[in-house]
């Protein structure tokens, strides 16, 4: 054997690749597929929803609640008076499949929250600004109303498919998979604007039902001054050009319907 | 967001300096390799010399750790996806493998030739146990024979 000292001419064991051209051509069909499982799931969610049964979405329900357990509960007897109001407008007013429960927590966050499961959760800060019982009523039944048109489900599907998928694929660490769970934040369930207006049209029906006019119903939105900070108020008090969206939505409603406004009734005190 | 902003800049970190160092690294390793091309080194086991022509024999070793950089991470971890060749950590493989082999070349260089020339590449670094990559090392050995003379 002779050794002839030569270094060969091509490397082949590195593919010639230009690194930017593929990271474009990756990284754009990862996209284009997230998107259209987006796309997908939308139609998907809104065409099985409807069909979910209550007693799979109390069992859905049950990871939510923990989230606000951890916050006292207000006094045996506001608990007892705001489930009343909640038991006559479902038995007379809004037959829902399921009974509804109302948990009123100490605390001073002005916001209503529904979850998962019939459960629906006021806070005391919230009750300290009603000054009547029919604003009160109208809050219950726009929470009523989400719950009839199932709008919780459709955030959550979307939400609980997609990080499904994205551990399934990348591994629970991925920082892919962190920047889509903070976008896509669970425990927020914010509403689109046609769901909070159907919840909206479902609360003024249900009021007219009960107390036979809809004086009140735009009360709540009207009570917090405009130059306060929107976001302590949480989604019922921004004076918030969405919440002047709504007053006028309501009261346009009312009038097209022809429902009167009569005198409201105060709401118990609960000090 | 703040997130997003980290990522993407250790993503342009990665591409730009990372691209920057295997230039210089790959300049350096033709240099050596022209200036140590006399040096034979072969896989074989046996050598062709009677014994009385071998002055000296020993074992040399060159090894050498590279690490990965973010973008070659990210393109590795979308190939992991889809499939095909992970052609961001073919360089890297080369050219820990080509300086091991030169590393161990300049062990010896009095030597005529290096024998039973072996690879050896493995990972290290804090991912070496899960499913990333962290540094890669190569270890190359062989034996190295001076001859009697000039032969």
């Amino acid at each position: 054997m002779k050794y002839t000292p030569r270094l060969p001419e091509t490397n082949d064991n590195v593919s010639p690749s230009s690194p930017l051209k593929e990271l474009a051509v990756l990284a754009g069909g990862l996209l284009a597929i997230i998107v259209g499982i987006y796309l997908v799931l939308g139609v998907a969610v809104d065409l099985i929803v409807p069909r979910l049964s209550p007693g799979l979405e109390r069992r859905l329900a049950k990871p939510f609640l923990s989230t606000v357990t951890d916050i006292d509960d207000a006094a045996d007897s506001t608990q007892e008076s705001v489930q009343a109001i909640l038991d006559r407008l479902q038995k007379e007013c809004a037959e829902l499949p399921f009974p509804l429960q109302v948990h009123v927590k100490s605390s001073e966050t002005i916001n209503a929250l529904a979850f998962p499961g019939g459960h629906i959760i006021i806070f005391q800060g919230l009750l300290d600004e009603v000054t009547s019982e029919n604003e009160l009523a109208f809050v219950l039944a726009h929470e009523m109303g989400h719950y009839a048109n199932r709008d919780h489900l459709r955030g959550i599907g979307r939400a609980l498919v997609f990080i499904t998928v994205s551990t399934l694929t990348l591994g629970p660490d991925s920082p892919v998979a962190k920047v889509l769970g903070s976008a896509l934040n669970l425990t927020e369930m914010r509403f689109s604007r046609a769901q909070e207006n159907r919840a909206d049209t479902f609360g003024l029906e249900a009021l007219q039902c009960l107390y036979g006019h809809v004086g009140g119903s735009t009360d709540f939105f009207n009570k917090i001054p405009a130059d306060q900070d929107p976001g302590r108020f949480g989604h019922y008090f921004a004076s918030h050009p969405e919440n002047r969206r709504r007053i006028a939505h309501l009261e346009e409603l009312a009038r097209s319907k022809g429902y009167p406004s009569e005198a409201t009734l105060p709401f118990p005190s609960t000090d | 967001m703040i997130d997003l902003i980290i990522f993407l800049s250790l993503v342009a970190l990665g591409y730009g300096v990372g691209t920057y160092v295997e230039k210089r690294h790959y300049r350096r390793i033709k240099a050596r390799e022209q200036a140590t091309l006399k040096l034979a080194i072969t896989t074989t086991k046996h050598i062709n010399y009677p014994v009385e022509d071998i002055q000296s024999v020993a074992l040399v070793t060159g090894s050498a750790v590279i690490s990965v950089d973010y973008f070659k991470r990210l393109l590795a971890s979308l190939r992991n996806i889809f499939g095909g060749n992970v052609k961001s950590y073919e360089s890297l493989i080369d050219r820990a493998r080509r300086e091991a082999l030169l590393r161990m070349k300049e062990m010896a260089p009095q030597a005529h030739m290096i024998v039973n020339v072996r690879i050896e590449t493995s990972t290290v670094g804090r991912k070496a146990n899960k499913k990333g990559v962290g540094c890669l090392e190569a270890l190359a050995y062989g034996t190295a024979v001076t001859l009697k003379g000039h032969a």
